[in-house]
């Protein structure tokens, strides 16, 4: 595969529809070959990713995913940017969610995206091998 | 359904009749008359992936509900009042299998057997099996693979609402695998500030979750140490960070 790959999902932000973040992030984990294991932390951390994203309720509005994946290194970096129509959504990640998301996956982040205003997260997962 | 005047006066007679003496031959030929009806709505839900003849059962059994409960006094026609009814049961039945909404049944058993290809497959490669090999060992394909994870994921969500979690098949032996109390578990700095949240959790979800973000133990180690499936330990960690996220957002 190239070094570098990148998908992008549009998705209304509905818990319904946010299964598809998760169903995409599965699919190109396993495509660099990541571990059972591996693959449900991430969607494990998906899920508490968009969580804090969305408040954990139907928006009106979408959720930009944003998935890069660097052969070479064998990583994930997945983004993930709210675009609701009420503005001035805050991004909520209690101290439970940071402990599980450090378990979960190498990197994590939650922060008010500054160009848009919207609540926005990154996480970087990187397969293990020796698992 | 429409029947011509003359039927539909028959008909009338008949649950009449019917309110009168509950005849149960009378109710057999009333129920059988209108399992047409019971098999039409029955196929509208038929794109849920449950096989028809278990819906149509479902119908008819909302259909013989219909009969019974049917007061031709009230003036309503009788197709009108089953209709309602029968609509009623399906849906129940829906609401009730939980999963079966959102996942085809062949998912959910693909979901189920990929429980047990983990298990061996883990025991044999002696590490967590990759997507490919456990599509290569079911023998279906990697997206079979993906689906049938998401629709499991589906059914654990849809079973956050039983009470204690319903998944106690293996909880008796969890201290016996457990062994002594692991000291990391109870240092665990984030014990007193998350314990509010995380004591509503039944103890067997406590212990998995300390295991796995507070020990930092991986999903197969858990399942090796408590002897239960990692599929098993996937699911009630999804479950608890579920159950863990809605009490947060509530406080």
């Amino acid at each position: 595969m190239p070094a570098e790959e990148e998908v992008r999902l549009t998705v209304p932000a509905t818990p319904e529809l946010l299964r598809l973040a998760r169903v995409t992030a599965s699919g190109v984990a396993s495509r660099l070959g990541f571990s059972y294991d591996e693959v449900e932390d991430l969607r494990l951390a998906i899920d508490e990713l968009c969580f804090a994203v969305t408040g954990g309720r139907s928006q009106d509005g979408y959720v930009l995913m944003r998935y890069v994946v660097r052969g070479d290194d064998e990583t994930i970096e997945v983004h993930g940017m709210a675009s609701f129509a009420a503005p001035g959504a805050e991004p909520l990640l209690n101290e439970l969610s940071g402990a599980v998301l450090d378990a979960l996956v190498d990197e994590h982040a939650v922060f008010t995206d500054d160009d848009h205003g919207s609540p926005s997260f990154r996480l970087v997962k990187r397969r293990s091998g020796s698992r | 359904m429409s029947f011509e005047p003359d039927q539909r006066e028959e008909l009338r007679r008949k649950f009449n009749q019917f309110a009168d003496d509950r005849d149960p031959a009378l109710r057999s030929q009333l129920v059988e008359g209108h399992l047409g009806l019971a098999e039409y709505l029955a196929r509208r839900f038929s794109n849920r992936g449950e096989q028809l003849d278990d819906l149509v059962q479902v119908a008819s059994l909302g259909l013989l509900k219909a009969v019974d409960r049917f007061e031709p006094s009230r003036g309503v026609e009788f197709s009108t009042y089953a209709t309602h009814t029968i609509v009623g049961e399906l849906k129940r039945h829906f609401r009730d299998k939980g999963w079966a909404v959102r996942a085809p049944r062949r998912m959910q058993e693909l979901y189920l057997r990929l429980g047990k290809v983990v298990s061996s497959l883990s025991q044999e490669l002696g590490r967590s099996p990759t997507i490919p090999e456990l599509a290569a060992d079911a023998q279906v394909s990697e997206e079979e693979v993906l689906e049938a994870l998401e629709a499991g994921q589906a059914y654990r969500f849809s079973s956050l609402d039983a009470p204690g979690g319903g998944d106690d098949d293996d909880g008796d032996t969890l201290s016996a695998h457990l062994g002594g109390e692991d000291p990391r578990l109870l240092e665990a700095e984030h014990r007193a500030a998350l314990s509010p949240l995380i004591e509503r959790l039944a103890p067997r979800d406590q212990t998995i979750l300390h295991l796995r973000f507070f020990v930092g133990m991986t999903q197969s180690e858990i399942a090796d140490q408590l002897g239960i499936s990692q599929m098993h330990v996937s699911r009630l960690l999804a479950r608890s960070l579920n159950q863990l996220r809605a009490a947060a957002s509530e406080s």
